[in-house]
C-alpha cells in the first residue's frame, strides 16, 4: 500500500510537521487562583454529598455557593455580547434577573443529584489581564472523567469564575452564540430573548 | 486493490477541499463568536427531521440497548468499533504530522489487538494510552483548511464542508470498508455503521435530554459545541484554547 512516493509525501509531512510546535500548557497561573478552585470544589462536595438535604433546601445552597464562586452578573453580561448596549436600563435588569434564574435551573439538578464525583486540580496559566484559567479533572464514578477549566477572575483580593470551560468547548460562549441567535431571530431585539426567557424560566 | 479505484474519489475530495477551503478562509465572520452559516435555513430544516427521527426511532433505539446490554458488553462493542477504525487513526495521525500520536495509535491498536482479543478489551486505556478520535477532517484543519459553511447532515448531525469531505475520504479509504466490498461483505459494514450509531447515541442520552430541555434555540447551541468540539479535537489539548476577550466592565455598567 505504501508506495515510495506517498512514504516521500509522509516523511516530508512529519518534517513539516515538527515545525509547528504548538504552545505549551505549562507556565503555570495565579496560586490563589487555584487554592480558590480548590476551596470552592471542597465545599461544594462537601454540601451536596449531604444527602438529608431536603430539595429545596439543596437548591438554595446551591444558589449561595453559585454567587459565592461566580461572578454571575458578569457573565450574564458578557454572554449578552454587544446587545447589552442596545437593552434598555430595565431590559437589563430584567435579564439578569431572568439569566441568574435560568442558570440555577439549569445547573442546580446536576449539583443537587451529586453521585460521587471528585476534581483534582491538573494545572493553572496566565489568562487575558488579570485571570487564571485553572485546569481540573472531574473524576465520574461511571464513564471516562471529564476535563473542565474555571476562567477566575482575580479583583484586589477576591476571585470569582467568569467562564467555565469543559473539554474545549466554553459555556459563555455557547450561551452567547445561542443569545444572539434568539435576538436575531427576533430582529435584533433584546426584548424578543427576554420574552423566550421568560418562558423558558418559568416552566421550571 | 487497483489504484484506479481510488482516483476519481480522491479527486472529488480534492476538488471539494479546494472548495472548502475557498468557503472558509474567504469568509470569517467574527460576531458573537458566530459559526459561517449561511445555509441557515436548510440546515434547520434538516436539524428539525433529524430531532423528529431522534426522538422517534434513534433514541427509544439507544435506550432499548442500554436497557438490554450489560455495560461491559456496551464498552466491548465500543472498543471493537474503535479498533477497527485504528488504521484510520493512524494514518491521520501521519498526515498530521503528529508522530507521537502515530506512535500511540499504534501501540493502542497492536495493545488492544493481540491482548484485547481483536479489540474487545481496551487493555491499552487501562494501561494509560487513551483513545483520541483522529479523521481526515481534522487533518484537513492541520493543513490549514478553513471550516467552510456548517452543515447539518441528515442523520449524522452537525459537519460543515471540511469535515463532511473528511468524512467521505475517511469512509473510501477505510480499509474495514475496503475489505468488505472486496470480500462481498457489505452487511458487516451495514452492522457496524448501525452498532457505531446506537452506541455512539447511548452515549449521549443524558446529555441530549440536558440540551433539549435547557435549551432556548437548541439549533444555535448545537452549532456552536460542534464547532468547538471540533476545534479542541483538532488542537488535541496541546495547547490552550483560544481564549475570546473578557472585558472589565466598568460599574457604570448600565451606560456603557
Amino acid at each position: 500500500m505504501l508506495t515510495r512516493r506517498s512514504f516521500i509525501a509522509c516523511a516530508a509531512l512529519l518534517a513539516l510537521g515538527s515545525w509547528v510546535v504548538p504552545p505549551a500548557f505549562a507556565q503555570s497561573g495565579d496560586k490563589s487562583a487555584v487554592a480558590f478552585i480548590q476551596t470552592l470544589g471542597n465545599e461544594t462536595i462537601a454540601t451536596f454529598a449531604d444527602k438529608s438535604l431536603s430539595r429545596q433546601q439543596a437548591v438554595t445552597r446551591f444558589k449561595s455557593l453559585l454567587n459565592k464562586g461566580f461572578d454571575v452578573p458578569y457573565i450574564g453580561r458578557w454572554v449578552l455580547g454587544r446587545y447589552w448596549n442596545q437593552a434598555s436600563p430595565q431590559e437589563q435588569q430584567e435579564y439578569q434577573r431572568l439569566f441568574e434564574q435560568l442558570v440555577v435551573e439549569t445547573y442546580a439538578n446536576r449539583f443537587v443529584d451529586y453521585a460521587g464525583e471528585t476534581f483534582k486540580i491538573t494545572g493553572s496559566a496566565p489568562a487575558g489581564e488579570n485571570d487564571s484559567m485553572v485546569a481540573t479533572q472531574v473524576v465520574r464514578t461511571n464513564g471516562p472523567p471529564i476535563n473542565v477549566e474555571w476562567r477566575v477572575r482575580s479583583r484586589d483580593s477576591s476571585h470569582k469564575i467568569i467562564d467555565v470551560v469543559v473539554e474545549g468547548v466554553s459555556m459563555g460562549v455557547t450561551q452567547r452564540s445561542e443569545f444572539a441567535s434568539v435576538i436575531q431571530s427576533n430582529g435584533g431585539r433584546v426584548a424578543g430573548l427576554i420574552d423566550a426567557l421568560r418562558q423558558r424560566v418559568g416552566k421550571g | 486493490m487497483p489504484a484506479s479505484m481510488f482516483r476519481s474519489p480522491i479527486r472529488a475530495a480534492a476538488a471539494a477541499t479546494l472548495a472548502a477551503c475557498l468557503g472558509g478562509c474567504a469568509t470569517q465572520p467574527t460576531t458573537d463568536n458566530a459559526v459561517y452559516d449561511p445555509l441557515e435555513p436548510v440546515n434547520r430544516g434538516v436539524f428539525a427531521v433529524n430531532e423528529a427521527v431522534d426522538k422517534a426511532v434513534i433514541k427509544p433505539v439507544a435506550q432499548g440497548y442500554v436497557f438490554v446490554v450489560p455495560d461491559p458488553v456496551r464498552d466491548s462493542v465500543q472498543s471493537f468499533i474503535r479498533n477497527l477504525l485504528s488504521p484510520l487513526t493512524i494514518a491521520n495521525n501521519l498526515l498530521q504530522g503528529d508522530f507521537d500520536g502515530a506512535v500511540q495509535a499504534t501501540g493502542r491498536f497492536m495493545t488492544n489487538t493481540i491482548l484485547g482479543a481483536g479489540g474487545i478489551a481496551d487493555v491499552a486505556t487501562q494501561a494509560g494510552n487513551g483513545y483520541v478520535a483522529e479523521d481526515f477532517g481534522q487533518t484537513l484543519a492541520v493543513w490549514g483548511v478553513g471550516d467552510g459553511p456548517y452543515i447539518v447532515l441528515p442523520l449524522l448531525g452537525p459537519s460543515n464542508l471540511r469535515d463532511t469531505t473528511g468524512y467521505v475520504v475517511d469512509t473510501v479509504g477505510d480499509p474495514v470498508r475496503i475489505w468488505g466490498v472486496s470480500n462481498d461483505h457489505e452487511e458487516w459494514l451495514y452492522a457496524r455503521t448501525g452498532a457505531s450509531g446506537v452506541d455512539r447515541r447511548s452515549r449521549l442520552l443524558d446529555e441530549v435530554d440536558d440540551l433539549r430541555r435547557n435549551s432556548i434555540d437548541m439549533y444555535a447551541t448545537v452549532r456552536s459545541l460542534y464547532a468547538q468540539q471540533r476545534a479542541a479535537a483538532i488542537r488535541d489539548q496541546s495547547g490552550t484554547s483560544p481564549q475570546p476577550d473578557f472585558p472589565e466592565y466598568t460599574t457604570d455598567a448600565a451606560k456603557k
